[in-house]
């Protein structure tokens, strides 16, 4: 357990290319900052996996796996506000879609502490993973809190689509999910390979 | 005078400049199209990821989305050996051989235990795998080119469901035999040089 919490925690200290949100013309601060977990591929595939996991066991319970996903990412929006933390290397975002992906696919629900750490790390990955680099105050708060909310919502709605696939009785809604949370693994694994062939 | 004003216009449209629309393997768009491509500029590839799910098909369920589930992980599992340059024997030769032998299955309506379906289609899936990895283009975008380049064998493996749930038909078990037939032929084609990979 020590072993895996210390290489949890050298990958995310790695020092990686910033996946910082850039100005969209046109649009304001708030509605560039909801955006960004959509127009960030590694992000949109770590939210896949976890809203998979979420809503595949109904009835659908979001409180506390929500609670956990927004206090975190939250304190990982705040750490890029800091400006110090350095990023998180793709392969560590690569590695928690794995996870999730995996235990979508075998279908496999988690106790809930282990549950709480899932979100928890996912949350605070995508959260420090989402700095703004350029503008004042006001610009960087009004984006993050743009982040945040958007990466509530987008849990969410994941989590109650693949809630609403789970509880029909159609055999093969089901087996669908489970197909997704495959291909989620499918494409970390690659994506794994190739950020630590960079490395 | 109305053929000729067509082939001036004709003339006029072919000595237009244009754009060249070459490949484009840089960006997210740009490296899904090519991740998306990729597995489809292949016919060993096409035949034996076709061949994976009409097998899947033809042994019902839970073969018929258990194979399809196996194949992609474990072929990106390949693909990571090839990124990382780990090297594997006969990897051409073992493409060719999964097209042989998956469409012997489906040809023969082979009926094995589901863990040695599922352990022949991973063996396989290895070696797809590390072909698309070690032919990965150096400027893609990681992780759109792995989503098209998962998402379109995911969709190769559909299209062989889609065709082997003709067997519930007597005349569908012929249709899909014969293509089982059909992908063994290209395979021993690839084997002994007939068809170039």
């Amino acid at each position: 357990m020590r072993r895996a919490v210390s290489w949890l925690l050298a990958a995310f200290a790695l020092p990686a290319q910033a996946l910082a949100h850039t100005t969209v013309q046109g649009m304001n601060d708030f509605m560039t900052g909801a955006l960004h977990p959509l127009l960030t591929p590694a992000h949109v595939l770590i939210l896949l996996a976890l809203g998979l996991c979420l809503g595949q066991h109904p009835p659908l319970r979001l409180r506390m796996p929500l609670s956990v996903f927004a206090s975190c990412s939250a304190i990982g929006l705040a750490l890029t506000a800091t400006r110090w933390f350095p990023g998180v290397h793709p392969a560590a975002l690569a590695g928690i879609a794995l996870g999730a992906g995996a235990l979508a696919a075998c279908e496999k629900e988690l106790p809930s502490s282990a549950r709480g750490a899932l979100f928890g790390v996912g949350a605070l990955a995508i959260g420090s993973d989402s700095g703004v680099e350029t503008g004042g105050a006001a610009v960087i708060v009004k984006t993050l809190l743009g982040t945040w909310l958007g990466l509530l919502i987008y849990l969410m709605n994941l989590a109650y689509y693949a809630s609403l696939a789970a509880e029909q009785k159609k055999k093969w809604l089901r087996i669908g999910l489970r197909v997704a949370g495959s291909w989620i693994v499918a494409i970390s694994l690659l994506v794994l390979a190739f950020a630590l062939h960079k490395v | 005078m109305k053929t000729k004003l067509r082939l001036l216009a004709v003339t006029l449209v072919l000595a237009l400049p244009a754009t060249a629309s070459a490949h484009s393997e840089t960006g997210t768009i740009g490296g899904f199209v090519s991740g998306f491509l990729h597995p489809l500029t292949g016919l060993d590839h096409i035949v034996a990821m076709v061949a994976v799910g009409l097998w899947g098909a033809y042994l019902g369920a839970p073969a018929m989305w258990l194979l399809p589930v196996v194949f992609p992980v474990v072929m990106a599992f390949g693909g990571a050996l090839g990124v990382l340059g780990v090297p594997l024997p006969e990897v051409e030769k073992c493409i060719a051989l999964s097209g042989i032998m998956l469409g012997l299955a489906v040809a023969l309506a082979a009926r094995p235990p589901l863990w040695i379906a599922a352990v022949m289609v991973g063996f396989f899936a290895i070696f797809h795998g590390h072909a698309h990895g070690t032919e990965l283009p150096a400027a893609a975008n990681a992780i759109t080119y792995a989503a098209g380049f998962v998402i379109a064998t995911g969709l190769l493996h559909l299209s062989g469901i889609s065709v082997g749930l003709l067997v519930r038909w007597p005349w569908g078990r012929v249709v899909v035999r014969t293509a089982g037939v059909a992908i063994a032929v290209v395979g021993f084609g690839f084997l002994f040089g007939m068809f170039k990979a």
